[in-house]
């Protein structure tokens, strides 16, 4: 039995590993390509050294009690 | 009308907790790992939900919010942007990491239901909102301003704001991947620590190092990695770094900039570690102390809160007061990921059911306790021998003296503390002024590295006179949250708990808060002359600080500590020898 869950638990890796890499490739790879033809910068990793802060706006505070029961 | 429940938690990252509120008051907290005994546990807390519950005898359906952490979906858009962002570099961490979000980091509610049977909706709170609540809901402070910094939350890594009567705006903020809390944790992974567990023994190895930015090669080595603005802002040169893609943190670049490999774990630190560390430090240092002077001159308010990762960095916190204009500080003794169980309550009690705030959080011992009974219970169940004090003036009286003997004491009183540090609940005390305590604790228990000493604990009124100390005294220095110079003429006497720099981290105490522990400080007192006792976590080496009393005996039996002083009750170690081990062959740290 336990030979069989572990022999069942790799066939569920060996799925999931195949399945994950069709998206990654076919998803996060196409998107990333357009994205990077269209420009789009999904993590903004430049720095400015010329310019004077990088703070940027939040505006995180209280909102209605039931935007907090959304996960996003 | 009936009391209120709240009930936070945090978990899946690291730290995992759960706090429950009754009203506006705290009445249980405590993290995951003490239950399940792996350090820093980031399971969903079961074990740290079911005893909150169970301490004010109620069950889930009777807690009235549940309230989460973070908001999964955003931190899954971060991740996700991550990997578009480094495609295809990233292949490996996406087919290693990606199932977890789907197995449990996105199905919160799931889990609720599957461990608890409760089918209450979960209220969702930012993950810096909920660090913000997790110090200035709980402070003292009516107003003040409020600083977070971590690794990183959904994208957050930095923000700041203020906070009024029951309300929190956070105005300001920086994203990841630049965070300063990851920076620290980069060079931590260099130096051959581990990440999110020794950054603090980076900090303790700083001051071994070279503390002079004009001569110390490393700080301007290490300022190339990042842009920081008069303003505190900063950005990080991402070329430096490989942690947004991959699951180690220095790139091969930062590895040819510090002039070598990231090291092994456990290699002995040279002087060149010692001043990369201290680089790191200044560095780090020199950034927050910017960034609080413009939150100073933003907010207007005199009075700081601060949480996140970065604000357990008690040698920087020790000098927030003097660099900045700031004139009160308040820090919440778990102001790491596991403090936000207690942000997300208090902001569902005040915040979004607007509550009025009075309460003000001043006790720490907010885990499981045994009564005397239960005590006795199991010494007898386990045919362990014990005494019994005839009362606490004994207890005081012969737990000082063997102190003043040089004995190394367990000491397991009150419920288990919140936070990283040992308070005097679950602690190992011995005598500092005895030269050769550091290598007697380290023999006999902790194995430390040699360059960490010990923390020193003292009664509140006396801290003044061993410490250069703020005045009045900051409240997070009863949490071992700030480190202060020793006073020259005391660092002889207490060597075992002075650093390399004259500095101790110290613990001080008031009697309202834990009187059997006040006492018994200024009874060693009485004997020694110096009212100081050494006070370090009570575990074994790479475990989790003790929670039961089964914990606390198994712990002494492994190691040589040499007496547990357990409620009312005294265990010599050396009576019961048929339960020795030697835990050193099991530990993993
Ligand atoms: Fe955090």
């Amino acid at each position: 039995m336990v030979g069989q869950k572990s022999f069942g638990e790799n066939i569920g890796v060996v799925v999931n590993s195949a399945l994950l890499s069709v998206v990654y490739f076919a998803g996060v790879g196409v998107t990333s390509i357009v994205a990077k033809i269209g420009g789009k910068k999904f993590l903004e990793k430049d720095l400015d050294e010329s310019g004077k802060s990088y703070w940027s706006d939040l505006s995180l505070g209280k909102k209605q009690i039931r935007e907090y029961y959304r996960q996003f | 009308m009936g009391s209120k429940y709240v009930l936070g938690v945090s978990c899946f990252y690291h730290d995992a907790s759960a706090a429950l509120l009754k009203d506006e008051v705290v009445v249980a907290a405590a993290e995951e790992e003490r239950f399940t005994r792996k350090k820093h546990d980031a399971s969903f807390p079961v074990n740290a939900i079911k005893y909150c519950l169970g301490s004010q005898s109620i069950n889930i359906n009777d807690v009235d919010y549940i309230g989460f952490y973070e908001k999964p979906f955003l931190k899954f858009e971060r991740i996700l942007y991550q990997h578009i962002d480094s495609f295809p570099k990233s292949y490996k961490t996406f087919v290693s990491a990606l199932p977890s979000w789907f197995s449990e980091k996105l199905r919160v509610v799931k889990m609720f239901k599957k461990k608890l049977n409760c089918k209450k909706p979960i209220l969702f709170i930012e993950h810096h909102l909920a660090h913000a609540a997790s110090t200035f809901l709980v402070s003292p402070f009516k107003e003040a301003a409020i600083l977070t910094v971590d690794g990183v939350g959904e994208w957050t890594t930095t923000a700041y704001g203020f906070g009024k009567e029951n309300e929190i705006n956070l105005i300001k903020e920086i994203k990841f991947p630049h965070s300063l809390g990851l920076l620290y944790s980069t060079i931590t992974a260099y130096l051959g620590f581990s990440v999110n567990n020794s950054e603090y023994k980076v900090m303790g190895l700083s001051p071994y190092g070279n503390m002079d930015r004009k001569t110390n090669p490393y700080y301007d080595k290490l300022k190339q990695v990042i842009d920081i603005k008069q303003d505190g802002s900063y950005r990080l040169d991402m070329s430096y770094f490989v942690y947004h893609y991959k699951d180690r943190m220095p790139s091969q670049k930062l590895c040819n900039l510090l002039g070598g490999p990231v090291e092994k774990r456990g290699v002995d630190m040279t002087q060149r570690h010692k001043d990369i560390a201290a680089a790191l430090q200044m560095i780090t240092e020199e950034v927050i102390t910017k960034i609080l002077k413009h939150i100073h001159s933003e907010t207007k308010m005199d009075d700081l809160v601060i949480a996140g990762g970065v604000a357990l960095n008690s040698v920087y916190n020790g000098k927030i007061l003097r660099n900045t204009p700031f004139e009160k500080i308040w820090i919440q003794p778990n102001a790491s990921d596991g403090g936000t169980s207690i942000g997300v309550a208090s902001y569902i009690y005040h915040t979004l059911l607007r509550h009025k705030r009075s309460y003000k959080f001043d006790n720490a011992y907010l885990g499981p306790s045994f009564s005397t009974d239960e005590v006795k219970s199991f010494l007898d169940k386990n045919s362990i021998r014990y005494d019994t004090f005839k009362d606490e003036k004994d207890l005081i009286e012969k737990t000082s003296s063997l102190l003043f003997e040089d004995k190394v004491i367990g000491w397991f009183q009150k419920g288990m503390e919140w936070g990283p540090r040992a308070l005097g609940a679950r602690s190992i005390l011995s005598n500092p002024l005895n030269p050769k305590m550091q290598e007697i604790l380290n023999a006999k228990v902790k194995h430390r590295e040699k360059f960490r000493p010990f923390a020193p604990v003292v009664c509140a009124e006396d801290a003044k006179v061993y410490f250069d100390c703020d005045d009045p005294l900051p409240e997070p220095v009863d949490y071992m949250l700030m480190v202060y110079s020793i006073k020259e003429k005391w660092r002889n006497k207490i060597p075992s708990v002075t650093h390399v720099d004259g500095s101790g981290r110290l613990q001080t105490i008031r009697r309202n808060q834990n009187r059997q522990y006040y006492d018994l400080i200024k009874a060693f007192g009485k004997k020694s002359g110096i009212p100081i006792l050494i006070n370090t976590s009570f575990n074994i080496r790479g475990e989790p600080i003790v929670c039961t009393p089964y914990d606390a005996y198994k712990c002494m039996m492994g190691t040589g500590i040499d007496y547990l002083v357990i409620d009312k009750f005294i265990v010599k170690r050396d009576n019961n020898l048929q339960h020795a081990w030697d835990s050193e062959k099991y530990t993993n740290d």
